[in-house]
């Protein structure tokens, strides 16, 4: 168990990230009530666990990094705050994000960007790049994130921590702020593997209260396993392609034959439609947003900007004062597909490109591969206002991420080597629902990969 | 494809959002720009019988359809003016002699 108030003294030496939102003195004396109730029998007794400001909660301002919910308070916990809390984790204050989970480097949010936790010249990732910064800062063992085209295992490899995106209907999704919600999944940033899958195994499981919840009991952990005999592990070629960053490629040859001493087989494989993924993503994704967005007007959420004329006028300052560019940019690009003319061209092609993008995965699974290597991002840590001009530079920072939630796989980034000294991360991607199988792969390796050594 | 102003001025209609009239060219530009990138899906052949992918379990399961009593979020003292032993307190509506 760990004091309350050095728990509380962590957070606040990381300030200089600018990754947690939650006030000092509100985050202590919080703290200190969630640890006089914390069940001391609890599995995560008085373990920190910092949140994503895209995860309601009752204890904290819930923002989703925009200016439109400023000092919004949910009137209930999301379910994995629930469960956190009755696990006797401590909410250790909600985490800085790209406004509404939107972006790959938390320069998006209304409340300022985060800063790398080795390079203050860099981004940590994103969206759940807060959080990342925090795990990596050595704030906090565990924080929860959100993945919707790879905001968990994207920020987690910036920032050389484990990054766990569990199967889509593994983690209930209620209390989550939905932005992409066939897309969207709940999941743990964590300094290792079993920190990060000791949080999973307590936030997973059925919930009535989200549909598309499974009906399973909680994850299970697995043991960690001596070798990786008998683990058929798949390398995707368009993974690999002749660009990728020289570092990467080294650190994942390494990674690659350090799990064939430890008895993996190891086969190429080919997902042929993996070219295709960030487009089908950057159509699918502004779509469900646009929608999903829609509740922010000024009446049902959001403040009401003075000097509205009529109600649509109302909505209208609302929304457009409220939004930050990237939000703004992706509600008219998700609109835009939707509409009238554009419906069959954009939306209904990209649905189907999802649907050969599952396949791809189902042919590969079906012929034996249980898991899939590759690296998490094409580059390690990129300058901040590198990419900001240029949002399609940006969306091609996702390429090796958004197939695992296309497909509704789930996925894990862990730090395999640094280039200059940043991280590196490698991904595995798990079949649907075997996160235990992929956890024990990713414990395997986690102990042989010199992680803070150069590639 | 090139989206004009006066398109981006439409869908913005359509959104419920106001776009300031100095940042028009720019949003023009990077929709046009996102909107090419995502094209590229066109050069896969459109098929008919491909079923688009629905993602989580199989079938969403459908819950029993019966009324069950919901709690509220915030029990109903929170928001009542004055509540006292389970009822809310209303001003007296007449006298009667």
């Amino acid at each position: 168990m760990s004091d309350a108030k050095a728990v509380a003294d962590r957070l606040v030496k990381a300030k200089r990230l600018n990754a947690l939102l939650t006030p000092p003195g509100e985050l202590r004396k919080s703290l200190q009530l969630q640890a006089a109730a914390a069940r001391p029998t609890g599995v995560l007794y008085g373990m920190p666990v910092a949140v994503k400001d895209n995860i309601c909660t009752l204890d904290f301002t819930t923002t989703c990094g925009s200016r439109i919910l400023e000092g919004y308070r949910s009137p209930y916990d999301a379910t994995v705050i629930t469960k956190l809390k009755a696990a006797g984790a401590l909410i250790a204050g909600k985490t800085n994000c790209d406004e509404f989970a939107m972006g790959s480097s938390t320069e998006h949010s209304a409340y300022g960007r985060v800063v790398h936790p080795l390079d203050k010249t860099r981004v940590p990732g994103g969206s759940s790049g807060g959080s990342a910064a925090l795990v990596g800062s050595g704030a906090v063992p565990a924080a929860l994130g959100s993945d919707t085209g790879g905001s968990i295992r994207q920020p987690a490899s910036f920032c050389g921590v484990v990054g766990i995106k569990p199967t889509y209907g593994r983690v209930s999704r209620y209390g989550l702020v939905a932005f992409g919600s066939s897309l969207d999944q709940i999941g743990v940033l964590g300094r290792s593997v079993h920190d990060a899958a000791r949080v999973l195994s307590v936030i997973s499981g059925r919930d009535p209260k989200d549909s598309t919840c499974e009906d399973r009991d909680p994850l299970r952990l697995p043991t960690v396993p001596e070798s990786l005999q008998g683990f058929v592990i798949g390398l995707p070629r368009e993974y690999f392609p002749p660009e990728l960053d020289p570092a990467v490629r080294r650190a994942c040859d390494r990674a690659v034959r350090l799990m064939k001493e430890l008895g993996a087989a190891v086969r190429e494989v080919s997902l042929p439609h993996t070219p295709y993924a960030v487009p089908a993503y950057y159509v699918i994704a502004p779509a469900e947003a646009s929608s999903n967005l829609a509740r922010f007007d000024g009446v049902r959420y959001g403040p009401r900007f003075d000097g509205a004329a009529d109600l649509r006028s109302l909505y209208r300052s609302t929304r457009g004062q409220g939004f930050g560019p990237e939000v703004r940019r992706r509600i008219l690009v998700g609109t835009y597909v939707l509409s009238a003319g554009y419906y069959d061209a954009y939306y209904r092609r990209a649905q189907q490109m999802r649907a050969l993008i599952a396949q791809d995965f189902r042919n590969v699974f079906d012929r034996g591969v249980d898991l899939l290597f590759t690296p998490t991002t094409p580059t390690p840590a990129f300058k901040a206002g590198e990419k900001l001009a240029d949002p399609v530079a940006m969306y091609v920072s996702d390429i090796f991420t958004v197939t695992a939630n296309l497909a509704g796989l789930p996925a894990i980034s862990l730090p395999i080597g640094r280039a200059k000294g940043l991280p590196l991360g490698g991904q595995l991607i798990g079949q649907a629902f075997l996160e235990d199988e992929m956890l024990e792969a990713a414990y395997a390796l986690e102990r042989v990969v010199p992680a803070t050594d150069e590639a | 494809m090139s989206v004009t102003r006066d398109e981006v001025l439409r869908i913005a209609q359509l959104a419920e959002l106001d776009v300031d009239e100095d940042t028009l060219p720019v949003l023009a530009e990077q929709m046009s720009r996102i909107l090419d990138y995502v094209a590229q899906l066109s050069a896969v052949p459109a098929s008919e019988t491909l079923k688009p992918y629905v993602p989580g379990p199989d079938a969403i399961r459908f819950r029993p359809d019966e009324v069950n009593p919901w709690p509220l979020a915030a029990g109903p003292e929170k928001f009542a003016p004055a509540f006292k032993d389970g009822f809310f307190v209303v001003p007296k509506l007449g006298q009667f002699e």
